[in-house]
């Protein structure tokens, strides 16, 4: 996601730095803001009919809020999960994207007054016939976006979530079946799944929070500047006008902007981080679970195929070597993220949709069963060629000599560098959070993400690859000491032998 | 065994110029040379290790010649080999199995014998090589001379009706190859049919019936071993025997 975005997030950037010094040359004001416009409708996103351009209910409103303010909206586009810090790193003056003023956020930003009232909407499959409501989702598996009031909203209720980062992807595997059901901020349900015919709402919308616009501590000012503006453009209609546009207005906007314009702090529903250690603990168990079930899962479909491409690669008829070299080049030679996005996305379109977990194994066997196929193509060749010779002479048919002579022999060679490579495996499992399995790497993501615990939870987490790897580094190394030993004496005997 | 004009090229070079003799069931040949006059080619030829340019191998029934298809090729030098046995210059032990192993694989994968039979007829052929001790020791655990028995037996034990033994003692010390000799020796009395290539004359001494000796893939002298020990026809092949002895 990020590194997708990461060319047009430069760009962007290098538009603010360039406008803002010559912003500073006409002693124009501006007011940067920070968004997340992946998946973003219909808050900011990219303009379909103009992809170099943002859309969104919130850009108008923030060029709205600016105009009133006399400055000039600059947006600087920033990930959803790390705004946060970013913003607190100075990266732009305020977030306006959808947020949520939740105790753990108060403690390290300030709220603006709210300027719209969101609920949730929960969808399912057309075809669903048990879920109904949120209480029915207990023991399946419910899709949402990571650190939101649904997804703190879920974890308060103990029902099991996978996160996703971009909406989209979320409401496509709850069409595939990788997800029972998908719970959402309205204004992304009716953008995403809304005119969907293969999905429904589950019940009617519910529960009522705000958005503010988040800003750092100490600014007092420019939060007085910022609530006066929601103010004004919530007195003189402009606000409305954005949200009927968008199809957003409703009796509960209606409500809140009264309230606002009489002067009253209105109250809603706010969710809170729900974090206890041994909950914590309990996920990550099941997430370091998961990551040995992948390597080792991933790691027999590598040998075992990797084995079949060796095979094939140099002993097989001309026209099957070409497909295992080209096999091997292609999953050598691009990213295995590429591949597994790929699969997890690519393969639905032609009707294969496996789950992530799945997908992940498979993905990581496939792509280093053309490592390993390599590793045991140099193993076949370091088998000195007159063991196939006393094979033959003794009467054995080729397949034969393969099988009980020069396989077992290639195995113990190929020991030492495939136990590295499966060391290296356990650690790429990690790639399996780009399609949102609930492995370490994930685990870590969003546990840090929803209790801002980076260092206790990366400390536990690099713990659990590490009682993993180590052991497995050591019998390597062990194994490799023990081939040097052999083939030194194997040396000496062939030495005496001439 | 005989062996009729046979020619073998290899790396664009004419290393076998038309090899012929023939060895009678219960005989031993003797095979002498100086190194790279392509000995160690013949006996790859004889076991269908190596393919054949010109001429024929005549084993019992099969006959393996020039000119087969690749595929024929392949089926025939598969029957030779069951009726001849090789052991190598550098013996090339499994060394992923034991003793034991070594030998009984072949009998139970390609003979299709029962384990025990084949244990107990590798067990019978370890005695009788002194080696009864050593079935589950591992091929680099052992010593030079006691890897050649193991290598020897893992041929026997085939039953193959002519053996073939390059250089058998080029790995050891006066003492053992003494005894590998008396080995061969006991093999000559039991009427075992066998061609052993050597550059050591005075070890085919007594073991040879005939003795043939080579020169850059072309056979100079062919005779009894008497004769050709005693009174050479050809003075290469005097040159030969004078610097040898
Ligand atoms: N596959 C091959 N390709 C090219 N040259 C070969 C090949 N095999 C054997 N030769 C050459 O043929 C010649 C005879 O080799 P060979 O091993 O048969 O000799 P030898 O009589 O057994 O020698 P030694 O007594 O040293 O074992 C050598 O010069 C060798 O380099
Ligand atoms: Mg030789």
């Amino acid at each position: 996601m990020s590194g997708e975005l990461s060319g047009r997030r430069a760009l962007v950037l290098f538009l603010c730095i360039a406008f803002s010094v010559a912003g500073c040359a006409q002693e124009e004001r501006v007011l940067r803001w920070g968004a997340d416009p992946s998946g973003g409708a219909p808050y900011v996103f990219t303009d379909p009919a103009h992809p170099d351009r943002y859309i969104g209910y919130e850009k108008e409103m923030v060029e709205a809020l600016a105009a009133r303010m006399g400055r000039r909206a600059v947006m600087v586009a920033t990930d959803w999960e790390g705004i946060v810090p970013a913003l607190e790193r100075g990266e732009f003056d305020i977030i306006v994207n959808g947020l949520e003023p939740t105790a753990d956020r108060a403690a390290r930003i300030l709220f603006s007054k709210p300027y719209y009232v969101f609920q949730l909407q929960l969808t399912v499959r057309r075809d669903e016939r048990v879920i109904n409501s949120l209480e029915d989702c207990r023991n399946r598996l419910v899709g949402t976006l990571g650190n939101t009031a649904a997804s703190r909203l879920l974890a308060q209720k103990g029902i099991r979530f996978r996160s996703y980062a971009e909406p989209g992807t979320a409401y496509r595997d709850l069409e595939l079946g990788r997800v029972d059901a998908v719970l959402m901020d309205v204004p992304m349900e009716i953008y995403y799944a809304r005119g969907n015919p293969r999905l429904r709402p589950a019940g009617p919308p519910f529960y009522r929070g705000v958005y503010v616009i988040g800003l750092r501590k100490g600014d007092e000012a420019l939060k007085a500047e910022v609530d006066a503006a929601i103010e004004a453009i919530m007195r003189d209609g402009t606000l409305e006008r954005i949200l009927r546009k968008w199809d957003l207005w409703d009796d509960a906007q209606a409500e809140l902007q009264a309230a606002v314009k009489r002067g009253e702090e209105p109250r809603y529903e706010m969710t809170a981080a729900t974090f206890n250690w041994t909950d914590a603990l309990a996920r990550l168990a099941r997430a370091a679970l998961i990551t040995v079930l992948l390597a080792f899962g991933a790691m027999f479909i590598a040998l075992s195929l990797g084995l079949s491409l060796a095979v094939g690669q140099s002993k097989g008829p001309s026209w099957l070597q070409a497909v295992c070299t080209v096999y091997i080049e292609f999953f050598r030679g691009t990213p295995v993220l590429v591949q597994l996005l790929f699969l997890y996305f690519g393969l639905p379109q032609i009707g294969i949709a496996l789950p992530g977990w799945l997908t992940a194994l498979v993905g990581l066997g496939l792509n280093y069963a053309a490592y390993e196929s390599q590793v045991y193509r140099a193993a076949f060749e370091a088998v000195p060629r007159g063991q196939w010779e006393a094979a033959y002479s003794l009467g054995m048919g080729p397949a034969l000599a393969f099988r009980r002579i020069i396989l077992p022999q290639a195995f113990r060679i190929a020991l030492p560098p495939v136990t590295n490579d499966f060391v290296s495996l356990f650690k790429d499992t990690s790639v399996a959070y780009a399609i949102s399995v609930w492995e370490l790497a994930t685990a870590y993501r969003e546990l840090a993400n929803a209790t801002g615990e980076f260092l206790l939870l990366g400390a536990i987490v690099s713990a659990f690859y590490l009682a993993m790897s180590l052991p497995l580094a050591h019998i390597a190394r062990r194994l490799e000491r023990r081939q040097q030993r052999r083939q030194a004496l194997q040396a000496l005997v062939v030495e005496a032998a001439t | 065994m005989r062996v009729e004009g046979l020619r073998k090229k290899a790396g664009g070079r004419q290393i076998l110029r038309g090899i012929s003799f023939e060895v009678p069931s219960g005989a031993t040949l003797g095979i002498i040379g100086a190194s790279g006059s392509g000995k160690t080619t013949l006996l790859r030829c004889l076991n269908g290790l190596e393919r054949i340019d010109d001429g024929f191998i005549e084993c019992g029934e099969v006959r393996l010649e020039a000119g087969l298809s690749e595929e024929e090729y392949r089926r025939r030098a598969k029957l030779l080999r069951r009726r001849v046995g090789l052991v190598f210059q550098h013996l090339h032990l499994f060394p992923h199995l034991t003793v034991m192993e070594n030998i009984v694989e072949a009998p139970i994968h390609v003979l299709g014998m029962k384990r025990e039979e084949a244990e107990r007829a590798a067990r019978e052929l370890l005695e009788e090589v002194e080696l009864q001790g050593l079935a589950d020791r591992y091929p680099e655990s052992l010593s030079g001379g006691e890897q050649q028995r193991v290598a020897i037996v893992r041929a026997l034990i085939m039953r193959p009706n002519v053996l073939l033994f390059d250089e058998p003692t080029s790995a050891l010390d006066p003492r053992r190859s003494a005894s590998v000799r008396a080995l061969l020796r006991r093999f000559v009395a039991q009427g075992h049919t066998m061609i052993i290539v050597s550059h050591a004359i005075r070890f085919l001494e007594d073991l040879a019936d005939q003795l043939l000796y080579m020169e850059s893939g072309e056979v100079i002298e062919y005779d009894r071993a008497t004769e050709l020990l005693q009174d050479p026809k050809d003075s290469r092949t005097r040159d030969f025997l004078r610097q040898a002895i």
